[in-house]
């Protein structure tokens, strides 16, 4: 007698001709797996031309190597360290830099990374660690018009990540200005996630 | 209006934009049926990456495409404990209307307040630019109404209060 | 540039429309039937409805009418297609063609000699039918083989063999369609020489991976353009056959995906899609060169500025609505002739070897528009 409960079997995910067993692989053929070492040497040399200043310089060298095919942790850490690069670029650069980048060669396949990065970032909330560079950006004032009552909506534990998810907002404002809706649509379509 | 509600806003709705680009599509897995593919999740290829946007922790938009429907869900910021019951409310007065709604979801999904479903037939229907306008509104609206709510309770509360003290002045 | 002639049909999507060689004729697929429409008189400019073909029991998803022999053949979401013929009455007959497939068809387009047509499925199948006259009826053959997801969008060759196929799996393929009895053995193309039925003469994808809504084969053939969801337009041209091909151009777009696409000339490409306007992109060096929007956005603009502060009050007064800025003023109709997303563009002048002159689209706002180029 079979102790499994027949009627609850999912039919299509043993059949391997269904359409619910579609391989998503087929989708991203030109994928390599990445080691984990070499996203911890790529982020390092990042770094280094973010601490020599060359802020522009260690974005789009960033980009231009996202890790498609890392696991986790690798994604993750390039995400940290575009973050970085993100938060070190003056509000008056970003436009200009935006434009060098778009009018460049391959520039609308590194606006798409970036848009990715954006929505990666701001999906990842407040539970990854944000390294704020506070001479950077300027405080966002939070909302106090008719909640006084209340007292303060946002406690201490926000504040950090709501300075972090402004900036993806700006950049994201002066991305979408230049490339459209079209980025968009590609970041959602693209396979290749970040 | 604080400094970053106008970015987010505008973020969520180019985002919204985006992901509105719906068509009618049969389903794959069962003949001569059409169901929004986000919730029948059928066939991987037919839906699209996720897509968040957010403020803070507390306030963020799950965008959820697919090739004929769209599920937006919202996380509405509360602060404290009287505005998550009043959200609850909230909401829950709206999910029981959903009928006469057309894009609400019964349910929302886990992690958020309220959720929307868009299918083909409602772009087909209705302006995408308009719907996109009304949940665009709608989280306008919806911070504050509940602190409007708030604002009204602890002054009934305060009234109460005092009425009921006065005797014992 | 003249203005575009706009038919508002009804109020409900084109998922399919297709005029007859003369262009006196339009039939419509609306919901599940078929509208027929002519005009009263051949100079007239307006279509009136004649008919209505009703036979199908679910949305009709494709329509497409023989140029030489007025031929009908729809394809619907209940698995079945119907060839209509006009009786010597002025009667539709419907005869119905055997697809042997077991989900909804998706789309139908004859051949351009008109022997055969070929029906897209969300059986992840093609089916090729031709008529059989012994059992005087209509036979389908299969292409399954790579196809491992819907196919939304086919395209026949000018030699009619070769068939061009998109799919929500994001790839286009080419296949070969040679029916043994009903074709002529096709000469020797880019694509391959000797092909049997079902051998792939290309598959390609985008990196970007996006589902592919439409493709079309250049007025030569010997290119392939396709748009994909993904906002991008593609344009291959193959070398040799089982050589990669000479070159794949894809040129991403700004704006929302395209759901349609027609080669006007071997320079210009022609797409429309969600963004309710039509886009030209200008070869050999693809790139986005233009819309056919702008005459009708211009036209409109000076009258509407005078009568939008009487409209801004008025808008005040009677629906509460505070004028200017984002949400304010008349904001419900479009500046772009569609009032909702473009479904389907198709020739209307030229086409067939000729540069294309005109063209129409049919939108999901229940409108066809005749552009002239």
């Amino acid at each position: 007698m079979a102790n499994i409960n027949w009627r609850t079997i999912n039919i299509d995910a043993l059949d391997p001709e269904s359409s619910y067993n579609f391989d998503l692989s087929t989708l991203t053929p030109a994928v390599q797996p990445v080691s984990t070492a070499d996203v911890q040497t790529l982020t390092g040399q990042i770094r280094q031309l973010l601490r020599g200043g060359d802020a522009s310089g260690a974005l789009q060298g960033a980009l231009e190597n996202a890790p498609y095919g890392a696991d986790e942790q690798g994604k993750a850490a390039h995400l940290s360290v575009v973050t970085e690069c993100l938060n070190q670029i003056r509000q008056a650069e970003m436009t200009p830099l935006l434009q060098r980048m778009y009018k460049a060669e391959g520039g609308s396949e590194l606006c798409d990374t970036l848009m990715k990065y954006l929505y990666k970032g701001m999906s990842q909330g407040t539970d990854t660690p944000t390294r704020n560079h506070a001479g950077a950006k300027s405080m966002t004032p939070q909302a106090t018009g008719g909640f006084s009552q209340a007292g303060g909506r946002n406690f201490g534990g926000t504040e950090g990540g709501g300075q972090a998810m402004s900036v993806f907002l700006s950049w994201h404002e002066k991305l979408v200005e230049m490339v459209g809706p079209g980025s968009i649509v590609r970041v959602m379509s693209d396979r290749r996630t970040v | 209006m604080s400094q970053s509600l106008r970015p987010y806003l505008s973020c969520v709705r180019s985002t919204l934009t985006a992901a509105l680009s719906l068509s009618n599509f049969a389903s794959q897995a069962a003949e001569r049926h059409n169901v929004p593919e986000i919730e029948a999740a059928s066939s991987p290829e037919l839906l699209l990456n996720p897509l968040t946007v957010s403020r803070n922790a507390e306030e963020r938009v799950l965008v959820e495409p697919s090739v004929n429907s769209v599920r937006v869900s919202i996380r509405i910021k509360q602060a404290d404990e009287i505005e998550h019951i009043l959200v609850h409310k909230f909401t829950r007065f709206l999910t029981q209307r959903a009928e006469a709604f057309f894009i609400l979801r019964r349910k929302a999904v886990p992690g958020y307040d309220i959720s929307f479903l868009i299918t083909n037939l409602h772009t087909e229907e209705m302006l995408k630019h308009k719907l996109v306008d009304f949940i665009i509104e709608f989280m306008e609206e919806v911070d504050k109404e509940i602190s409007e709510m708030k604002l009204f309770l602890n002054a009934r509360a305060r009234f109460v209060a005092e009425s009921f003290l006065t005797p014992f002045d | 540039m003249a203005a575009p002639q706009v038919h508002h049909l009804f109020h409900a999507p084109v998922a399919d429309h297709s005029f007859s060689a003369d262009r006196q004729t339009l039939a419509v697929a609306r919901d599940t039937s078929i509208s027929l429409y002519t005009r009263p008189s051949p100079t007239s400019p307006t279509f009136t409805p004649t008919a209505s073909l009703r036979g199908h029991d679910k949305t009709i998803t494709g329509v497409d009418i023989a140029p030489r022999s007025g031929r009908i053949v729809t394809c619907s979401q209940d698995r079945n297609a119907y060839v209509w013929e006009a009786s010597p009455t002025g009667e539709w007959k419907p005869t119905l063609v055997l697809l042997r497939i077991n989900r909804a068809a998706t789309g139908v387009r004859w051949s351009p000699s008109e022997a055969k047509f070929a029906v897209g499925s969300g059986a992840r199948i093609i089916a090729v039918c031709y008529f059989e006259a012994d059992n005087d009826w209509w036979v389908s053959k299969h292409v399954k083989k790579p196809l491992r997801s819907t196919v939304t969008a086919i395209a026949w060759h000018p030699n009619s063999v070769l068939l061009a196929a998109g799919s929500t799996d994001g790839h286009a393929r080419v296949f070969s369609a040679f029916i043994k009895g009903t074709d002529a053995r096709p000469e020797a193309s880019v694509w391959g020489e000797r092909l049997p039925f079902g051998t792939v003469c290309g598959e390609y994808l985008n990196p970007t991976a996006g589902w592919v809504h439409d493709v079309a084969f250049s007025p030569s053939g010997n290119a392939l353009a396709y748009c994909a969801h993904d906002s991008t337009v593609t344009v291959v041209y193959p070398s040799a056959p089982d050589q990669p091909p000479s070159a794949i151009i894809s040129i991403p777009t700004q704006l929302l995906p395209f759901t349609s696409i027609l080669w006007s000339s071997e320079t210009e490409i022609l797409a429309a899609g969600y963004d309710c306007g039509v886009y030209r992109f200008s070869g050999p060096e693809w790139r986005l060169s233009g819309t056919l929007d702008t005459v009708a956005a211009a036209g409109g603009g000076g009258e509407q500025r005078e009568e939008s502060a009487l409209n801004m009050f008025r808008n005040m007064d009677l629906k509460g609505r505070s004028g200017g800025g984002g949400s304010g003023g008349d904001d419900t109709r479009l500046k772009t002739v569609h009032q909702n997303s473009i479904s389907t563009l198709r020739a209307y002048e030229g086409g067939d070897g000729e540069e294309v002159t005109r063209i129409s689209t049919g939108g999901v706002d229940g409108r066809v528009v005749v552009w002239t180029l």
